[in-house]
């Protein structure tokens, strides 16, 4: 299997290097590969006035990748309006509970980071992420397929989807432990209830409720709680042809003393043909990851 | 004691009440649409080109559940439901310890990756209690969003070829899928480069390195498709063998609400402990 891994990386490097990045009418790199399967280019051809084309009505659809790269949606210092670096600009306005909550999660990263084997992030053991944890998790190539009641957001990491519901119904009413609809109890749900609208033609506002109890869910890698008394608050904002602005706001009273801003994202639209690689979590990788990395770091 | 009598009395009334209610609810998901809805039914012609939309078993949310096995060659002991193993394919089948069918072993000792929520990869998402689905088209893809795990899986429909399948490709859990319209009605893909950690199905039966996966979706009128797998694994089997034939799917409200179905390792590990274990007496050990 490592042999395998080596000589893909290889001959990836090499595939890099054969056949160089050229730009298209799209204004996203467009790469040929002799296989037929382009790999994620990074390097986007700048937006002049001459290339911007407008945004396309109602419409989020495509493959989408932070500006700042493969690495600008990773968050592993938190998330990105607020990291996790102990300045004071980004103390959070903690509950008592909250606070508590904080204290007790021992996160591989940020400024409170642990030792790896001492880590308690349920994403180690592979449990579901939640929302809006996947927003905060190693956001990279996300696909987003649209139809006429609903958008569809495709998460690289651990392929993942989740439906916004566009067909104008309303927002469940939160009650405890799950919610209300059509006068009926339903149960929590790992990516919540999330119901868009169309605040013009260019920005879809979604807000998501409805999520996992803070026993099973993180806010981000470094330990930061949520709730499931949270609202979720998403602004999709399509600013041009190729340009979309995702941004996130959260209102947990239990965690938090007042709605902040976690997320500003801005997005570049990528080439739809590009492959990407797999992204998994599997609880097996991750033991052996502890056992002959996370432990040896630790010392134990 | 007459009180007693009439209370244990009242007792089972009230279960089988429920259980009434509970075999209600396993042969139906609120607000999906069964063969079984419409007696006389004479659907409309099948649009060109088209698998999109939802799709959830026709005959019943059970109907894929495939507990034993692959539902076409299920493990029943029967002599037609024997696989044509290879020597090497046999040795691979007896390493898997399934916690179903005739090989069972107490589930506790079973080391099937599945309930520790490994991934399930391809096809074994097909072969193990599948249920819905949306698939979505674009211009370059078919795109699938299955229930369980909520998981997405991407089949190429631009031309490209599937890569070759050798020490250089890198082992996926999807494996690599390509797939293209052989008439107007029939969709086909085949998927290559499969993690051969991954099982084909519940009882264990497994794939090689080599093992190409043919699907075939039959847009047989407007409101049913019809599936069919294929496994093509020379190494393991001496011919190729159909795991699925022609199960029918019907297509559901485009507003139907695919619920959620999670493999989650905390709660498995708690099942493990408080049921598993006692059950085969063991503690921990797999």
């Amino acid at each position: 299997m490592l042999n395998r891994l080596l000589l893909l990386t290889l001959g990836l490097l090499i595939t890099a290097l054969a056949f160089p990045v050229g730009t298209s009418a799209q204004n996203y790199p467009r790469v040929t590969s002799a296989d037929g399967w382009p790999t994620p280019v990074w390097e986007y051809p700048p937006l002049t006035p001459q290339t911007r084309k407008p945004a396309p009505r109602r419409d989020l659809s495509g493959m989408w990748g932070p500006v700042a790269g493969h690495m600008g949606g990773v968050q592993a210092g938190g998330v990105l309006s607020k990291p996790n670096n102990g300045r004071p600009e980004n103390q959070l306005p903690y509950t008592p509970y909250g606070l508590e909550q904080y204290k007790a999660h021992k996160a591989a990263e940020g400024a409170d980071a642990v030792l790896p084997a001492e880590n308690n992030d349920p994403r180690n053991n592979c449990e579901p992420l939640g929302v809006p944890r996947y927003n905060h998790y190693n956001v990279r190539l996300t696909q987003i397929f649209q139809d006429p009641v609903k958008v569809v957001i495709l998460y690289h990491y651990d392929n993942r989807w989740r439906v916004i519901w566009t067909d104008g119904r309303k927002l469940p009413k939160m009650l405890d432990g799950g919610v209300e609809i059509d006068g009926q109890y339903r149960e929590q749900r790992i990516f919540g209830y999330s119901v868009g609208r169309w605040v013009d033609d260019t920005t879809l506002v979604v807000e998501t409720l409805g999520t996992l109890p803070e026993d099973r869910v993180w806010l981000d890698s470094t330990g930061r709680p949520i709730s499931d008394q949270v609202k979720v608050t998403e602004t999709f904002r399509r600013t041009s042809l190729d340009e979309l602005e995702w941004s996130e706001t959260i209102d947990d009273p239990k965690m938090y003393t007042k709605p902040w801003e976690t997320m500003k994202l801005p997005m570049r639209l990528h080439n739809p043909s590009t492959d990407l690689m797999e992204y998994y979590c599997s609880p097996q990788e991750q033991e052996n990851y502890d056992k002959f990395f996370g432990s040896a770091a630790s010392q134990k | 004691m007459s009180r007693r009598l009439a209370l244990a009395g009242l007792t089972a009334a009230g279960v089988l009440c429920l259980s009434v209610v509970a075999s209600n609810q396993a042969t139906r998901v609120p607000g999906a649409q069964y063969d079984s809805d419409f007696p006389n039914e004479k659907p409309g012609p099948a649009p060109r080109r088209d698998l999109s939309g939802i799709w959830e078993p026709a005959r019943g949310p059970g109907d894929a559940i495939q507990a034993t096995g692959a539902k076409a060659m299920p493990d029943s002991g029967r002599p037609e439901h024997q696989l044509p193993f290879t020597p090497e394919g046999l040795k691979a089948n007896l390493a898997n310890k399934p916690a179903w069918g005739p090989r069972a072993v107490a589930s506790a000792l079973s080391n099937d990756p599945q309930p520790t929520c490994e991934p399930q990869g391809w096809p074994r998402l097909i072969l193990h209690n599948y249920r819905t689905a949306q698939i979505a088209q674009t211009p370059k893809q078919m795109l699938f969003l299955y229930q369980f795990n909520r998981k997405w899986r991407n089949i190429w429909t631009d031309g490209r070829a599937n890569p070759k399948v050798d020490d250089f490709l890198e082992p996926r859990w999807w494996g690599y899928s390509v797939g293209r319209w052989q008439d107007d009605y029939t969709f086909v893909a085949e998927t290559v480069g499969m993690d051969e950690r991954t099982w084909l199905d519940n009882v264990g039966r497994p794939h090689s390195w080599e093992a190409r996966v043919e699907e075939r979706y039959v847009r047989r009128d407007a409101v049913h498709i019809d599936v069919t797998i294929t496994i093509d694994d020379p190494t393991f089997y001496s011919k190729p063998w159909v795991a699925l034939d022609k199960l029918a799917l019907r297509l559901q409200p485009d507003t139907f609400d695919i619920r959620e179905m999670e493999c989650s390792p905390s709660e498995f590990a708690r099942y493990q402990k408080e049921f598993a274990e006692p059950a085969a007496g063991v503690g921990g050990q797999r």
